[in-house]
């Protein structure tokens, strides 16, 4: 109970210095969103009065207090440029990229688990250069790259999607899942590589443990160590770096959205920054800093439930 | 040991046959019969008989439309898509004309000061309601007053009285303007009774918005009740790739059948068999545009030497594989009798020149330039990068500083605060007016501050005159003034490279920055 009202405080708290931190960052960079919609031919009067009817003639802290006092009322404000509520814009958007999201996060489980165990084998061996370097370079290429090269391979050859035209969610949730799919090898590429060092690594130094050499000199064999014992106490590190892999992968998805053209959260920023429509960018950064927390917290929860003495750890701070 | 690796691999296979699967069941639906590509080698695009079949077509478009509200928007890219929605009284031509729209009949009496306009009988706005004079009286006023800060016109403060009798509306003006009718083309009629015109576009346009995404898509439907020839194609969807790669791959795959303003790299890599590359120009003119007012450019003959250091042609080789008209002065070729090709070369490419120039007027050692360009206009940033190297030899170090959008808007065009600046200025309302008009030196929007009293002369007579030839004359003595003074490095009319899917015709051109759909159609 003590762990939950802390968690939910330090998810308020990140939250409102993420909101402010971004005002800030608005406030000292230059251009102003009236400037973006009256375009080059305006004239300093007609930018003097639409500053007066967005609001942004008031002093910084009157706007973000009017603004924080929006939100907690569920009122996100509504955007400068579409002229309509925040939450009615971004929510198709939201659902399409935590659907991104989810769909890699599951791939990466199931993939670089098995895989990083399965590549402790090749420590020393013959062909662990050859694992290594194909690690290093799945790490390394750019999903941009790998992006274009999958929408090339599997779109325009394979006709097994079509690049450039997302199908509605709604009205035709195959073809959207299909093409999310590929968005999301494209996404996943990199985390898995970086999970299979993490989990190979972890493996090890498992293995070098006292508990593991009494185990084997007492007659058990190495694999059954691996799986009854090793695998267990790796566990809490894995979890631990799946949760900042879940918060990375919204970040991540920026790049993705953008070539495979899907309309989602993280390309509705970027543009939202460049216009400037502060409102739509303070929703998103929100969202995004309470993604980031809810991962951390999924993440705890589930190592106090493997590992009990985090649980006691926990409770006596 | 072993079984666990075949656990592993059997998996794998499982993962990949699902993987299969599912793209092969898919696949069905998503390309075309198989019938008409089988010729087609695998890695060209094939005709999406899908959308031809259904007489509609998808068209990329790099970036969101900044409004719906014919009134409000300002980017050029929404300008363009629009025009197939939104009309005024009166509406242009590809060949350059200016035609009646809303209205039917337009006269002018003979000092120019009064406008008579009929409205059309039978005009419909998109939600089937007739046009009334009430209607185009509101447009015009949201236009005209200032209430609605946006929608604000400058150029219509010259009307000083508008009246109207039954479906006569007569515009009286306050001084005599052979320009006027351009810019009552930017008056789009809307409906009075519409209190959301950005959520709810509703105008008088050959196509009718059915639905909007932001940041996704906006598609538009053809307009039976249309006044006009109407359009011929039923549906006609923009996707917004703002990704230069993605629009590339969006033809590519089939999702897309037209993307206007590519690069000639961009158009290289499309199969000749699937896409028809249509060079019009982007009737803009792109300069290096200097700030008179600031030493060092505050001196002609300094101005003039970068223009002898710029080699025109040799940037539009490297930046642009060729495409592009030189251009000499503030006017490009679509305004057929205003432009004046000879000024093109009125300062032959050469350095030396420049240096002696530049000596002269107390730089013996050559000057410094930060060059300031808006990041998110590669063609400008790559012309910037070229110019640079150019002008090493005329002892001019170019640094160039890329700046966003918005900073660029801020400082460079409405700040005036920058030394050297490139970009492309256009004409929206096909007047030559407004491409010199800009360098009187009390005009809002000189943002290069140029100062010549004989210029700011010859502009009002041109601005009034009423007699078309005697105001072609005085604009084509500006052309030249701006070239002699060397007002601005001017480079080039830029081509507008379109490409066009296979079986798509009636793509025209107009002089203006627009993409007019209701004339294209399947095969």
């Amino acid at each position: 109970m003590k762990y939950t009202i802390r968690r939910i405080w330090m998810l308020v708290v990140t939250m409102l210095i993420v909101s402010f931190m971004t005002f800030l960052a608005f406030e000292l960079v230059s251009g102003d969103p009236a400037q973006t919609m009256l375009g080059t031919e305006a004239t300093p009067e007609q930018l003097a009065a639409l500053r007066h009817e967005l609001g942004l003639d008031q002093p910084f802290f009157a706007r973000y207090f009017r603004w924080l006092g929006g939100f907690f009322t569920g009122d996100l404000g509504s955007s400068y440029i579409y002229r309509q509520g925040v939450w009615g814009l971004i929510a198709p958007k939201l659902s399409l990229t935590l659907l991104l999201a989810l769909i890699s996060f599951i791939l990466i489980t199931v993939i670089s688990i098995p895989l990083g165990v399965w590549s402790y084998r090749f420590v020393g061996g013959p062909f662990d250069w050859l694992r290594t370097t194909f690690n290093q370079l799945c790490m390394a290429v750019p999903p941009f790259f790998v992006g274009i090269l999958l929408c090339w391979i599997f779109g325009i050859i394979l006709h097994l999607f079509t690049p450039g035209d997302f199908p509605a969610l709604r009205s035709d949730p195959g073809g959207a899942l299909r093409h999310l799919l590929f968005a999301s090898i494209c996404l996943c590429i990199p985390r898995i590589a970086m999970t299979v060092r993490m989990m190979r690594s972890t493996v090890i130094g498992e293995m070098e443990k006292a508990y593991v050499r009494t185990a084997i000199s007492r007659g058990n064999d190495r694999r059954q160590v691996l799986t009854r014992h090793v695998l267990k106490n790796s566990l809490t590190s894995t979890v631990t770096f799946l949760g900042q892999t879940m918060a990375e992968l919204v970040g991540g998805s920026i790049v993705v959205e953008q070539v495979f053209g899907i309309p989602g959260l993280g390309r509705f920023l970027v543009s939202s920054i460049s216009n400037r429509d502060y409102p739509v960018v303070q929703a998103i950064v929100v969202l995004l800093a309470f993604w980031v927390v809810l991962a951390g917290t999924i993440a705890d929860l589930i190592n106090q439930r493997v590992d009990p003495r985090l649980r006691l750890g926990g409770g006596a701070k | 040991m072993k079984k666990h690796t075949m656990a592993i691999l059997l998996s794998l296979l499982l993962a990949l046959a699902l993987l299969a699967g599912c793209g092969g069941s898919g696949s069905t639906t998503a390309t075309p019969a198989p019938g008409t590509n089988n010729q087609t080698p695998a890695t060209q695009a094939p005709v999406n008989t899908g959308r031809r079949a259904t007489n509609e077509i998808a068209i990329g478009v790099a970036q969101d439309f900044d409004s719906l509200d014919p009134h409000h928007m300002t980017a050029a890219g929404t300008k363009e898509v629009l025009f197939n929605v939104y009309e005024g009284l009166v509406k242009p031509t590809a060949d350059g004309r200016i035609v009646p729209a809303v209205a039917s009949e337009v006269s002018a009496s003979e000092d120019g000061l009064t406008y008579t306009l009929k409205l059309r009988a039978g005009v419909k706005f998109h939600d089937g309601s007739a046009v009334t004079m009430d209607d185009v009286v509101y447009s015009l006023n949201r236009r005209m007053s200032g209430e609605d800060a946006a929608a604000y016109l400058k150029a219509l403060d010259i009307i000083s009285e508008v009246t109207t009798e039954g479906d006569t509306l007569t515009l009286t003006l306050s001084e005599p303007s052979g320009e006027f009718l351009a810019y009552l083309m930017n008056v789009y009629v809307i409906p009075a009774a519409n209190a959301d015109p950005e959520g709810k576009p509703i105008g008088t346009g050959p196509y009718k918005v059915a639905s909007r995404a932001a940041q996704d898509s906006l598609v538009l439907e053809r307009f039976a009740d249309y006044w006009g020839e109407g359009g011929k194609l039923d549906k006609v969807t923009f996707k917004i790739l703002e990704n230069a790669e993605s629009l590339v791959l969006g033809l590519q795959s089939g999702a897309l059948d037209l993307v206007s303003h590519m690069t000639s790299d961009q158009t290289t890599q499309l199969s000749a068999q699937s896409f028809r590359i249509e060079q019009g120009s982007m009737n803009l003119v792109q300069a290096l545009y200097l700030n008179n007012a600031r030493a060092p450019f505050d001196d002609v003959r300094v101005r003039q030497a970068l223009c002898y250091a710029t080699n025109k042609q040799g940037m539009i080789d490297l930046a642009f594989d060729g495409f592009g008209i030189p251009l000499g002065t503030s006017m490009f070729p679509s305004f057929g009798k205003y432009y004046d090709e000879s000024l093109t070369d009125y300062y032959e490419y050469d350095p030396a020149r420049a240096r002696e120039l530049l000596a002269e007027a107390g730089y013996p050692d050559g000057i410094d330039v930060t060059i300031t360009v808006p990041s998110n206009y590669t063609p400008h940033v790559n012309t910037a990068q070229v110019l640079a190297e150019q002008y090493k030899a005329a002892n001019i170090r170019a640094t160039i500083q890329p700046v966003e959008w918005n900073t660029w808007l801020r400082d460079v065009y409405n700040g005036r605060d920058f030394q050297a600046t490139i970009t492309g200025l256009t004409s929206d309302n096909m007047t030559a007016r407004k491409l010199l008009e800009r360098f009187g030196s009390t005009i809002d929007n000189n943002f290069c501050n140029y100062s010549n009293p004989e210029y700011d002369e010859i502009l009002a007579k041109a601005v009034s005159a009423i007699d078309d030839a005697e105001q072609t004359a005085y604009y084509r003595q500006l052309e030249r003034i701006l070239t002699e003074t060397a007002a601005n490095v001017y480079l080039q009319d830029m081509a507008d490279l379109v490409a066009v899917r296979s079986g798509l015709k009636g793509l025209e051109f107009y002089p203006l920055y627009v993409l007019d759909v209701s004339t294209l159609e399947w095969e």
